[in-house]
């Protein structure tokens, strides 16, 4: 749902959350970065800096320069000055990502969680197999892999993207481990609720692990010209497809990437139009699955 | 300069307010966590508020001066020695060239900062010196101080002999209780009437499993309104899930059912639920608690909570400053 008006929410001294709504889809993410974008021209004094997700926007501000009550009034009179997204039409460049699901090393973090924590944790997989209805995690992986994502916002750790699945026919959910994990590997692909995440390095981490990408999307040592001088690979509003891979293959790009050789697969011709998509969106049986 | 001889417990170059601007890449701010004690610190020494100066944690290290200057230790009392002689914290002192700083384990307190007059001189990442060490930004090479690096500092104007009132000081309290200041929100509406008041009435166990990304607390279990059972899936099917969003600073997390305070080093979004948020104002507790210790928690407004980082705002001034 896509609230009639914006939820409003303090977060401490110094934080403000605006919900639009209650639900994953590109309208919301686009009020999100919306507004986002609308606060980085300075237009409103005292705010630092903003963190937009799927359906949200946290603004980081100064009480010192503003006060939370001054700040929402001038942030709804934003807002209401926000056109909608339906002419949005934006170059987004798409990612290709040779990924190797059901790997040997998220087994090994999930095999690790069940001997220290909690050892009546289903594999993940096989987890999110069953409470998605589908037939074995073979399917899972058809379907997992089989639909571009979408870039919605980058947070939690540098440089990692929440990623929402484009094709509705490929949408899975998930619980977040409760307790989470102290340690995730590195390029571990992994989903909570229904977004999709890559851990850019070893960290802590919630969502449900089932696959590896060799293909760094963190670059600390500014090793791959593809990061154009950035940190972090990704921008909101990218697309990444991910390409199932053997090992023998994954191998070959682990190995290509230590030396500093691989070469990144971007496609940069296409632009993105939300009234396309959405037209497009209409037209597909959603009960069909790959 | 320095050298460091011993590193201590993870110690790290930090600046204030840190790293900031980059929350929307998932950067955190990182930075001193009590940085009532290290602005205090930098004050004694004559340097700005913000400039770069070590973080200890729990374990302090042991450094040896290439040249005279002055330093200034607050924070945590880590018995710290200059060449045998025991130095006084809150107290700008002068060290000489071939001098030896040694300090041991915190006494009182938990996180100790050391400010060297003219500041450390580590390159700035993102606008920042401190360190994020899991990442390996900031600081010199990313991480935390490592045995046998020579740190620079540049040229300061700071002279010895200055100290902290003690009206100025944050009291670090022994009695491993510590009365922390919480505001409702941004996801308050997800826990019920009976969870809330549980929320304010425990006594909340600092867990060992917590550090400067975030505090573990060990307590009873959360109960919940229908907004945590009733929602789409995309939420995530536990009721402490909700579709992932910005995490303020000092969010109280519910990961699962188990609550943890996100700090400096913390991450910036995530599907978990935030039903209070520690105000600025009481980071300096958290970073100077110890496992074990217990917190409760005092509801506080957005309006007093803005009071409280204002007042030791305040008392970071040259006035709080004798001799």
């Amino acid at each position: 749902m896509i609230y009639e008006q914006p939820k409003f929410s303090p977060g401490g001294d110094r934080y403000m959350l605006i919900e639009f709504g209650d639900e994953m889809n590109l309208d919301l993410n686009f009020m999100g970065q919306g507004l986002a974008t609308a606060l980085a021209g300075g237009t409103i004094a005292g705010v630092v800096e903003t963190a937009p997700c799927f359906a949200t926007t946290l603004i980081h501000y100064e009480p010192e320069i503003i006060g939370y009550d001054d700040l929402k009034r001038e942030v709804e009179a934003l807002i209401g000055s926000l056109g909608g997204s339906d002419d949005i039409e934006m170059d987004s460049r798409l990612f290709y990502f040779p990924t190797l699901y059901l790997d040997p090393w998220s087994r090994e973090c999930i095999d690790d969680y069940r001997a220290k924590i909690n050892p009546s944790k289903e594999y993940d997989p096989e987890f999110v197999a069953r409470i998605n209805g589908l037939t074995d995690v073979q399917q899972f992986v058809r379907v997992h892999s089989g639909t571009e994502y979408w870039a919605a916002s980058l947070g939690f750790w540098p440089g990692l993207a929440f990623l929402m699945p484009l094709d509705p026919r490929c949408r899975l959910t998930a619980p977040k481990y409760n307790p989470p994990r102290t340690w995730t590997p590195q390029g571990t692909l992994s989903m909570g609720g229904m977004s999709t995440a890559i851990y850019p390095v070893a960290s802590p981490g919630g969502y449900q692990l089932f696959g590896r990408t060799p293909v760094p999307i963190w670059d600390r040592e500014r090793r791959f010209a593809e990061f154009e001088g950035d940190l972090c690979i990704f921008k909101p509003g990218d697309r990444l497809k991910f390409v199932p891979c053997s090992m023998e293959e994954y191998l070959e790009v682990e190995r290509k990437v230590t030396e500093g050789s691989y070469k990144y697969n971007i496609v940069e011709y296409q632009r993105f139009s939300v009234r396309n998509y959405k037209n497009w969106v209409q037209r597909l049986d959603l009960n069909a699955r790959f | 300069m320095f050298e460091v001889i011993k590193a201590g417990l993870e110690t790290s170059i930090q600046d204030w307010p840190g790293r900031i601007g980059y929350w929307n890449k998932g950067f955190p701010p990182s930075g001193p966590m009590d940085s009532w004690s290290f602005r205090l610190a930098n004050l004694l020494v004559g340097n700005q508020l913000g400039d770069a100066g070590l973080e200890c944690q729990f374990m302090g290290p042991t450094l040896r001066f290439a040249r005279d200057g002055v330093i200034a230790l607050t924070g945590a009392d880590m018995q710290a020695r200059l060449d045998d002689v025991v130095v006084p914290q809150w107290e700008s002192i002068a060290v000489r060239a071939g001098q030896t700083l040694a300090m041991s384990f915190a006494k009182i307190g938990a996180r100790a900062y050391i400010a060297f007059g003219g500041g450390i001189d580590a390159p700035f990442v993102l606008g920042a010196r401190s360190t994020f060490h899991k990442a390996g930004v900031g600081g010199i090479d990313g991480y935390a101080l490592k045995a046998g690096q020579h740190i620079p500092v540049l040229v300061g104007q700071g002279r010895a002999g200055r100290r902290v009132k003690a009206s100025a000081r944050p009291l670090i309290r022994s009695d491993k209780r510590w009365d922390v200041e919480a505001v409702a929100g941004p996801n308050d509406d997800w826990i019920d009437a009976e969870g809330h008041a549980r929320f304010l009435a425990t006594d909340w166990k600092v867990s060992s499993k917590s550090d400067r990304t975030g505090f573990r607390l060990e307590g009873p279990q959360w109960t919940f309104t229908s907004k945590a059972y009733n929602k789409l899936p995309e939420h995530g099917s536990e009721p402490a899930n909700i579709l992932d969003q910005g995490y303020p600073l000092g969010a109280i997390n519910l990961a699962g059912q188990t609550p943890i305070i996100l700090v400096s080093d913390g991450p910036s979004m995530g599907g978990f639920i935030n039903p209070y948020t520690v105000p600025s104002c009481a980071f300096w507790k958290l970073a100077q608690a110890r496992p074990g210790d217990a917190f409760k928690f005092k509801a506080v407004s957005v309006q007093q909570a803005q009071a409280g980082a204002q007042a030791i705002k305040a008392l970071c001034v040259e006035d709080s400053i004798e001799g």
